[in-house]
Parts: C-alpha cells; structure tokens; sequence
C-alpha cells in the first residue's frame, strides 16, 4: 500500500514545518517552491523567537502559542537560537502606565517574567536608554530565519521529503468536479513544465495564499501586511530590548550576529512580490530605535528590508490577531484535495505545521499522532547534504 | 542542472596569472607566480649556458659577445627585478604564515615592494 | 528627494542544456538600495523567470553571494552606489567554484558538505566570537550568552579562492577557518581532516578570501594560525604529550 502523497506549495516556514511533520506521520511529500527556501516573507523576518509578551495584554490566545512554541524550539532546534532573552523597557509615563497589565497579562499565559530596577536593567544591558524607569525580562531570543526552515526542511528531506525549488505552481489539475487533484508547475531552471498528483495540496504561501486558491476559483482571507526592517552595523546588547506599551511602530531591537536590527512598521500593499523601501520608515526605525538604544543614532545601517507578513480575518493592521488559521477548503467551498494553511508567526511555524497537519491527515485517514514536539531536528547543514 | 560549468577544474590555474577584479593580496599572489615562472625559465637558460661554457673557453667568447645584446641586457635586468620582487613578497608569505602581520598583509605588500623596487633602482644603477 | 540612477543590469543566464548569456535590464534605481534590491526588480517587473537565491536581506543568511562587475558581494547589503554610478553598468554573475542550478542561483551542497565534516559552529559563546567596539562596560562573564557565529556560510570566500578554482578536492576558506575556530586542541579528531594535502597546506596565501569574507571571519588570518595549531598538535605528539 503506497504512501498518502501530499503537496506543499511554499518553501517558507509553514511549508518547511509543515513538510516535516507530514514525513514523520508517514506521507509521502513533495514540496513546491517558485524560488529557493525562505526567499519570500519567510526569510525577511524580524528573527525575534517571541516570548509572547508583546501580545499578553490584548491577544491572550497568540502569547500562550508562543511561549509555549518558544520553549518547543528552544529543545528541538538550539543550533540556530541566541537564546539570550528580552527585555521590555519602560522610558516614559504612559509605558509605565502600561506596566500593571502586561505584568497580569503575563502571568495568565504563564510567560516567565522578572521585574528589573533601572540599575539592575542597565547593569544587564549597559547600552540601552539611560533614563530607562523599569523593565522586565521575558524569555525572548533570536534566530537565523533561513537557518531555522533549513534544519526543518533538512530533517524533513531525512525522512523522505521532496524539495522542487525554483519550481513554480502555474494552475492546479482538478477532476471534473472541481476538486484538486494536483498541480501544473514549471520548472524554472529547466524551463519545463510537470504535472504532480497527490492526494492532498497544501497552500502554505502565507501572503500569497489567495494568488493559489484562485487557481481553484476561490478566495483566502489572508491581507499582505508589510513591515520594515533596518540592520545596523553593531551588537550594541546581549537580548531583544523592547518597548513596553502597546505594540507599535519600531519597538523592537533585536541583536543577531554582529548587528541590531529594528522593526518594524505595518501597512497595506497591493504587489507582495515586491514591497519597495520606504524613506521615511526609515527615518522612523532610526527615531524609535535610538530611545530604546541611543547608539543607533551614530550606527550605520547594513541592510534595510520588507517583506509582507500574511494576516488574517478582518481589521487592518495591528489589530487583527497574528494567529493562523487552517482552511479546509472541502469544508470552506466544497472543494476537495486543497488545504490552505495562512497568517501565524515564525515562532508558531512548528504549532501551524502540526494544526495542517493534523487536518490533512484526518482527510487521509491517517492516525499517527504529531511527533514534532519531541523530535529534534536535525543539523540545518542536513538539506544539503541529504540527497533528493 | 549542469554539473561541469563553472566548477573548479585544473585548467583554471591560468586564471591564477591574470588578476583581474583581485585585489592586493590577489596581486600579489599572481606577482609570486610570474616571477616564478620567470626566474625557473632563467634557471634553465643559465643551466644551458653553463653547459656551453663547459665545452670550451671558445664558447665563452661567443657567449660575452652576446652578452652585449640590449634585449640580454634587459633580461639580466629583469631577472634582479624577480629575484626582488619574487624574493621579497616570499619574505611576506613567510611571516604571514607564522601569523606575524598577518592582519595587516595589504600593508606588509606595499613597504616590501617599495623596498623591492628600492633595491632593483640601486641595482639598475650600478648595472648600467 | 530620492537620487535615481539609469543603470543597465546585466544579469548571467544559464538554463539546463543551453548557451549561457547574459540578458541586460535598463533599470531606474535608487543609488542607497542595493544590489539585491535591483535584482529583484528585474525578476518581479522585467523577467519572471530569472532565478537567483536570497532570504534575510540582512546578511545573517548568506543566500545571496554573487559576482557583482566580477567581484563577490553579498548583494543584500551592498549599495549600488559602491559598485557603479549613474548611466553604467551593473554586471551580476554566481559564484565560482559553485555548480550553477540555474541563472544566478548555485548548489551549495559539496560546500556545506565540507562544512559539516568539520562540525563548523553554528552559535557559540559571545565571548569567543570577538566584536568590534563591545560595549565598555560589559560584564566579563558573558559566555553565559551565545550568539550566532560570524560565518554565514555565504560561499564567497570559495569563490574568491584562486586555488578553490583548480581543484574540488581542497577544503577551502570557509571549512578551513571553521576548524580553526574549533581548535586542534578540542577537537584533535580535527587534525587529520585539516593536515593533508588538500587541507590547511594548499592554501598559497592570496588572502582574496578575507578581502571578500562580509562577515568579519577573516578566513586568511585563520588558516595561517590553522597551521600554528596544527604544528602544535603534532610536536605534542611527537613529545607524547598529545
């Protein structure tokens, strides 16, 4: 009795978790990229590994998936976290206002937390704002964003996965009754086109999600949400330092190898393939990053970058919920053999992979249970040297 | 996908003299290997004519005699000029390898070539 | 008011089974975005079917290394402003020493190969990874805290290499520098992988790879104190110490 077959349209980090889990539950996958790992929304992430103290106060359910998924990572996949932690720094009346409720918030969804006096948080951190009045640590960290969906991808590559980069979906083959039964993609680096079957397709493009299910006439929730990201040219602390208040523009300065890097920003756009710099975000990531860190202000920039977060369900902007959400679409639109898997965070990529996972092989009939949380993932060098 | 192009492959060694788009230390590597080169071609030519020396002092005269020929003349020049060069940039690789100036080879390349053509200009005086 | 620059973009192409050339692209540009930023544009609104590789845009990933007017740059973070002015051209070619997949993208699996087998370190200790102006007055005891090595694995160094370019077979900056990185002491399993003739001795000193290296490795300097250790290890042995 051969394998279920599925295919996973999107290399980025729901593709890769995703591709994953399904090896280890016994499917056969086959994972289908327009460009190489990473290349899209992916990639270009923060690199925060969220301790879920951002969200406490007003998205109680997306704090508990990440520090929940945050301790998972932390076990399963070490060789590409700085493991560091956070802290969130008070500079003025309204953060200090905003204290109460995040020290409550965090509580309720059990993100360890520890109040800092100024002294004791400058002592930790010597470079942030001088006039900072309290903090907290929370158990952030940092991570490489290609590193982490290589040591995915690789482990999945070890149980038999499928990787199809620069491969990119042209149309979905449907039966007569419209239900999907595999795609039509061309091959970009040989310039030929293949047709793949499988039982199930899974649409993990994140912000490009609606570009494939309207392959299949119908529509995803999913609204492309862009941010910017400004690299500076030095370290300056050991941990992510973020603003306590309500989550905004530019609170965030993670380090990450030599660098700190500021975001970000969120706005509509209408082309997610490509999101072009804006100069006054810039500007706007400079400010906002020098209260937190004052050196900023005399760093360099050496990289500066968007990319279009997938958010789902109503609303604009930062208050729509960073959950994810899984479609099936037979339940959806009666349109059998085509999962959607969009929204989420990075931290959440392993939580989102176990959810479609799970969908899909109930679909299949398959009763393996999720091995994901306790499986560690193999060296990220392992995509490569795996053979396909 | 093909596997051959733009591989490493043996013949690309020719690539080694030509250094385009290098930089000094680049430079200085193909400097090595064309002074090599040269002075290996000298070692031979001198081999030769030693032999031919060794057949007779009649062939010494003949040799003198072509010893007045300027494009001689210029290659027993460029021959001190190798030896220099070539000699010199050695001494670089050598103290490198033992990890002395080793982060500052740019500049151990530029004062060992103006000591090398300092050299070659006092050479060139007394030659000529 | 943003600076724009006419540019032509000229990008290597190189499909399974045909002729590589190279296809130009008249492109508005702004000076301070980067090279990365141009190719980009050229794949998103001149030429869908360009395939190059790339992901952090911050130089963490190392997806990016290309030739740029033939020198290697990690594209994310070089200003086009760096590499040619107004009215020029902008030539992008892969790396050497690399097999091609297809147009700007190449197969990093015989490097990252050379990588694994000497347990090149992904995140360690800060303190054993030097930065630049730390911060006066960090506390002495900050191994406690790990970070992200130097290495992006970008593969610039062994493009750069002029003896990579001969030979398959010699380990190459990036895997000779990560050995180093480890030390012969620690990790003496090290020593025969390193000390042979396509190891630590090949190298002939052209320090192109550290010229080239984005990220501070300075892979040169690391393959010449590589041989230190490795004589080292060896007069150990030879007084049985070792």
């Amino acid at each position: 009795m051969s394998k279920p077959q599925v295919i996973i349209i999107g290399a980025g980090f729901t593709g890769v978790a995703t591709a994953h889990d399904l090896a280890l539950r016994g499917c056969e996958v086959t994972v289908v990229e327009r460009g190489d790992l990473c290349n899209g929304t992916s990639g270009r992430t923060h690199g925060l590994l969220h301790s879920g103290g951002r969200y406490a106060v007003k998205d109680k359910e997306s704090a508990v998936e990440c520090i929940d998924e945050n301790m998972i990572l932390r076990k399963i996949v070490p060789q590409v976290i700085e493991p560091n932690g956070g802290l969130f720094i008070a500079l003025d009346e309204s953060d200090l206002a905003y204290a109460e409720q995040f020290i409550e918030s965090c509580q309720e969804c059990h993100i360890p937390l520890e109040e800092l006096k100024p002294s004791q948080a400058l002592k930790l951190e010597p470079n942030i704002n001088p006039n900072v009045l309290v903090a907290f640590t929370i158990p952030d960290g940092t991570f490489d964003p290609l590193r982490l969906a290589l040591a995915f991808a690789g482990t999945a590559k070890h149980h038999g996965a499928k990787f199809h980069t620069f491969t990119e979906v042209e149309s979905l083959l449907t039966d007569g009754a419209g239900n999907v039964e595999g795609i039509k993609a061309l091959n970009r680096a040989s310039g030929r086109s293949e047709e793949l079957r499988a039982d199930v397709v899974v649409n993990a493009t994140g912000a490009w999600a609606g570009h494939i299910t309207a392959m299949a006439g119908l529509d995803a929730p999913v609204k492309p949400t862009p941010g910017i990201m400004v690299a500076y040219n030095q370290r300056f602390v050991q941990r992510a330092i973020n603003r306590l208040n309500a989550p905004g523009d530019g609170d965030i300065v993670l380090p990450q190898r030599r660098m700190a890097v500021v975001g970000t920003t969120s706005f509509d756009a209408e082309n997610v393939d490509y999101i072009p710099v804006v100069d006054d975000q810039i500007k706007l990531m400079l400010e906002r990053g020098s209260e937190l860190i004052p050196g900023i202000r005399s760093a360099k920039p050496r990289g500066i970058y968007m990319a279009a977060r997938p958010l789902v369900g109503g609303g604009s902007g930062r208050s729509i919920a960073r959950t994810f959400k899984c479609y099936d679409h037979k339940e959806t639109h009666n349109v059998d053999g085509l999962v959607t898997i969009t929204g989420g965070k990075a931290t959440t990529l392993r939580a989102m992979a176990e959810k479609t996972a799970d969908v899909v092989c109930a679909k299949l009939n398959i009763s393996t249970p999720c091995l994901t949380k306790e499986t560690p993932l193999l060296s990220y060098r392992s995509y490569y040297t795996t053979p396909n | 996908m093909d596997q051959t192009r733009n591989q490493p492959s043996a013949r690309k060694f020719l690539s080694w003299f030509i250094p385009v788009g290098r930089q000094v230390g680049g430079w200085a590597f193909a400097l090595s290997r064309v002074t090599a080169i040269g002075l290996t071609f000298y070692l031979f030519l001198h081999l030769y004519v030693l032999r031919l020396l060794a057949l007779g002092p009649g062939h010494y005269d003949e040799f003198l005699k072509l010893t007045e020929n300027p494009i001689i003349k210029l290659g027993e020049w460029a021959v001190v000029a190798a030896v220099f060069l070539h000699g010199f940039n050695g001494i670089r690789i050598v103290l490198t390898s033992f990890g002395v100036g080793v982060t500052r080879q740019k500049q151990l390349f530029y004062g060992f070539m103006i000591a090398a053509i300092l050299v070659i200009l006092i050479f060139t005086v007394r030659m000529y | 008011m943003v600076e724009t620059w006419k540019i032509t973009l000229r990008v290597y192409r190189q499909k399974e089974n045909q002729e590589s050339h190279f296809d130009d692209f008249q492109m508005d540009v702004n000076p301070d975005e980067y090279v990365l930023d141009a190719v980009e544009r050229a794949w998103a609104f001149h030429d869908r079917s360009i395939c190059f590789r790339h992901a952090c845009h911050h130089s963490t990933c190392g997806a990016c290394g290309m030739r740029v007017n033939g020198v290697e740059k990690l594209t994310c973070i070089t200003p086009i402003r760096e590499v040619t002015h107004n009215g020029a051209t902008l030539k992008v070619e892969p790396l050497r020493n690399f097999p091609v997949v297809s147009d700007l993208a190449v197969d990093m699996g015989p490097f990252y190969r050379k990588m694994e087998a000497v347990g090149a370190r992904a995140v360690l200790p800060v303190t054993e990874a030097e930065i630049e102006n730390p911060p006066s007055k960090w506390d002495p005891d900050d191994s406690q805290y790990i970070r992200l090595s130097d290495c992006l694995e970008c593969g610039l160094c062994m493009s750069a290499c002029p003896i990579m370019a001969t030979t398959p077979a010699y380990l190459g900056p990036a895997p000779l520098a990560a050995a180093q990185d480890q030390g012969l002491r620690r990790k003496p399993e090290l020593l025969s992988i390193v000390d042979c003739e396509d190891g630590v001795w090949r190298c002939h000193s052209a320090f192109e790879c550290t010229a080239v290296c984005p990220s501070f490795v300075d892979p040169g300097r690391r393959i010449m104190n590589l041989r230190t250790q490795v004589v080292d290890m060896k007069l150990r042995k030879l007084f049985g110490k070792a």
